[in-house]
């Protein structure tokens, strides 16, 4: 189970993205707690800076006999000037009481209490507010300028600052209160990050299934294909995408696998069905004969049509080889730059006896049409092509030539010609307009198949044209090529 | 027995009539589709063996045609074997159905059981008292003893054993012993006859003066 889930895509990607989700949170909500911290540092200390400077005042106050406004104790009023250093010795000769308001200010235990503690550079107290705490940290006393450090002990917030003119001062407070707040906070902020990861996790999770889904679709079409249901193909909704083309890539393969198997079961099933009546010739005739004792006559007749069907039944399979061999690799491997005049040429004079023999005319007019070709198989294209004008036509005319970028080859007889309802069919195995049996002329009922198929493995085209009555035209065009020299 | 063989392939044609005539049937042969449709319709053959694949006037369009004026037994021949095909056979009226490539054996086999069927007979032994004729391995036998007979004249016995009971013409039984190719002498089936009681005794056949001979 565990391992499953290590090798599911979407599991393994679900978990890394979940950590790079928590990884963004914690980086993105930690420094904010921070800052918030910072900043709320700062404020406290800026208090506590406004603090001391009243609590000073207020001394300088007491000390120059100016009487201090209870209700505004904080009011700024002209003032004589008094110099700090006579101040610094003043508060350390004269006792001294900090006014009411100002004490008010630094009383009690409650949370978010103040307190503060002057001191002379002996760390002797001069004023101090009875709730300060014991472990108050002084600065040592500068050399010139001031000091000033802000520090949190515990639950407390303090500013320490000493002057070179022998004065401690620590006031601080409590910040039990915004302690509180920023616990508070952190939950907060705790709790808004683990919801924005299990957001994330959840729509990770959604958005994995939706890219994973045609991934899906893809490996149970592949299955079903695998399964024999060859014709299955996957449905492409995005073709643009990487899914999308991986899928056209496929079909692309599943078509190609298709046709390969389609042309093997079609061999197969041709082979077996035109090969069944040969052998049930050569069953019953030899059957027939091993029945009884034979004149030496009724033996060679015997023989004679046994030999007769196995020349049919050859001739059958090499036809059906040739076919299956076309539109492969391994035959475009073969070509070479031909000339169809040439090659028509020879395949002509080659058929010079049948047509002798038939008498019929043949002529030919051949100019140069240069192609890539297999010269083999387009020497066997020309020669059934006329072949079949010499069966079923009359006299023959074979024409080369080039017209508009394709190397054509014609082959025009002068016969009955084709009907229109069996001129679609004509290219199709097997398939005889004059229904004639295979074994009794000599032919297969593929020529013109393998004709086809060796115009189409050239890249080229093969075309019927008939009237009946005005004879048959057929016409093969196969892509130029220019000639080396 | 008269059988008619309607198939394209000239080869397979001669083979197949020469194996039947040396099963002493008597064989009219047909090339094509309309021509094989003529002669059954003109003839009453004991069976037809009809190939599928016919230039012109397939199988299934000769059989259709035939159907329903003739009821003569059909076997098919077709170089294609799915059941489809072989209901579609069936189906169309055919009698029977075989695939090539076949045995001949197979086929002499069930020619006999269509003729014997289509004469209302089911088991390839007939018996007449003593005297019993076994259709499957072409052999009579008198009291247990087999009789050497002619094919000709156990051809004109199966016929008439075939249809034992029922009067049957001289011109039926020259139709269903003599191809188209035989030179009929009317004397002849009278010297088969004679020849018959002759070997088997005078009782096994008689005759209906004006009317034909029968078998009881």
């Amino acid at each position: 189970m565990i391992k499953t889930f290590l090798q599911s895509l979407r599991w393994r990607l679900q978990a890394w993205h979940g950590l790079l989700l928590l990884l963004v949170i914690t980086a993105s909500v930690g420094p904010a707690y921070h800052f918030a911290l910072e900043n709320q540092n700062q404020r406290i200390d800026r208090e506590l800076g406004r603090m001391e400077r009243s609590l000073i005042r207020s001394l300088m106050d007491v000390l120059q006999g100016i009487p201090v406004d209870p209700a505004n104790p904080g009011a700024r009023q002209d003032r004589p000037y008094l110099p700090f250093q006579e101040f610094v010795d003043r508060l350390k000769r004269e006792p001294v009481k900090v006014p009411e308001t100002i004490a008010a200010q630094y009383d009690g235990r409650d949370p978010g209490y103040a307190y503060y503690s002057i001191r002379d550079e002996d760390e002797k107290v001069i004023l101090q507010s009875a709730n300060a705490p014991s472990d108050m940290h002084f600065l040592p006393l500068p050399k010139n300028d001031v000091v000033e450090e802000s520090r949190s002990v515990d639950q407390r917030r303090e500013v320490a600052r000493s002057t070179p003119h022998g004065l401690k001062i620590v006031v601080g407070r409590d910040i039990t209160p915004e302690l509180h707040e920023m616990q508070g906070m952190a939950w907060l902020h705790l709790l808004v990050g683990l919801g924005v990861w299990l957001l994330g996790l959840i729509g990770g999770w959604w958005l994995s299934g939706r890219a994973i889904r045609p991934i899906r679709s893809i490996s149970r079409t592949a299955s079903r294909i695998a399964e024999g249901n060859l014709e299955e193909r996957i449905n492409i909704t995005e073709t643009d995408s990487e899914l999308g083309q991986l899928s056209g890539v496929l079909n692309q393969t599943f078509e190609r696998l298709h046709a390969a198997f389609e042309r093997q079961r079609q061999f197969t099933a041709d082979a077996s069905h035109e090969l069944r009546t040969p052998i049930t010739i050569l069953l019953t005739e030899t059957q027939r004969i091993l029945k009884r004792e034979r004149t030496p006559e009724e033996y060679r007749e015997a023989l004679q049509t046994c030999n007769d069907t196995a020349q049919r039944m050859r001739r059958l399979v090499e036809a059906l080889l040739l076919l299956a061999r076309q539109d492969n690799q391994v035959a475009k491997e073969r070509f070479q730059p031909s000339d169809l005049a040439v090659i028509a040429r020879d395949a002509v004079q080659h058929l010079q006896p049948l047509a002798d023999e038939k008498g019929r005319r043949m002529e030919s007019a051949l100019e140069v049409a240069p192609c890539l070709a297999d010269p083999e198989a387009v020497a066997i294209l020309v020669t059934n092509l006329v072949t079949n004008a010499l069966q079923h036509g009359g006299n023959v005319r074979v024409l080369s030539s080039v017209h508009s970028g394709l190397a054509v080859l014609t082959v025009q007889d002068d016969g009955p010609g084709i009907a229109e309802s069996d001129l679609p069919h004509i290219f199709e195995r097997f398939y005889r307009a004059d229904q004639a049996r295979t074994g009794t002329s000599g032919h297969t009922g593929l020529g013109l198949a393998i004709a086809k198929a060796i115009a189409e493995n050239h890249g080229g085209s093969i075309e019927a044209v008939s009237n009946s009555g005005q004879g048959t035209r057929f016409e093969v065009r196969l892509p130029v090529e220019q000639l080396p020299g | 027995m008269r059988i008619l063989i309607i198939e394209d392939d000239p080869h397979l044609l001669r083979s197949l009539a020469a194996t039947l005539r040396e099963e002493n049937y008597a064989v009219d042969t047909a090339e094509e589709g309309e021509d094989g449709l003529f002669k059954a319709r003109q003839e009453n053959y004991d069976a037809i063996v009809l190939d599928v694949m016919l230039p012109h006037l397939n199988g299934w369009q000769v059989l259709a045609q035939l159907r329903p004026a003739k009821k003569t037994p059909v076997l098919m021949l077709t170089a294609k074997d799915t059941v489809q095909d072989r209901v579609k056979g069936l189906d169309t009226g055919a009698d029977d159905y075989l695939t090539k490539p076949f045995d001949i054996e197979e086929l002499l086999a069930r020619l006999r059981a269509l003729i014997r069927r289509a004469a209302g007979q089911t088991h390839p032994v007939m018996e007449f008292g003593s005297l019993v004729i076994d259709t499957a391995a072409r052999r009579v036998l008198l009291s247990g003893q087999e009789v050497a007979v002619t094919a000709r004249e156990y051809a004109l016995l199966e016929f008439l054993a075939l249809h034992r009971g029922e009067v049957v013409s001289r011109t039926t039984l020259y139709e269903h012993l003599f191809d188209e190719d035989d030179s009929t002498l009317s004397n002849l089936l009278d010297v088969h006859v004679s020849n018959l009681r002759k070997k088997l005794g005078p009782d096994v056949i008689t005759t209906r003066r004006g009317h034909g001979y029968s078998i009881a």
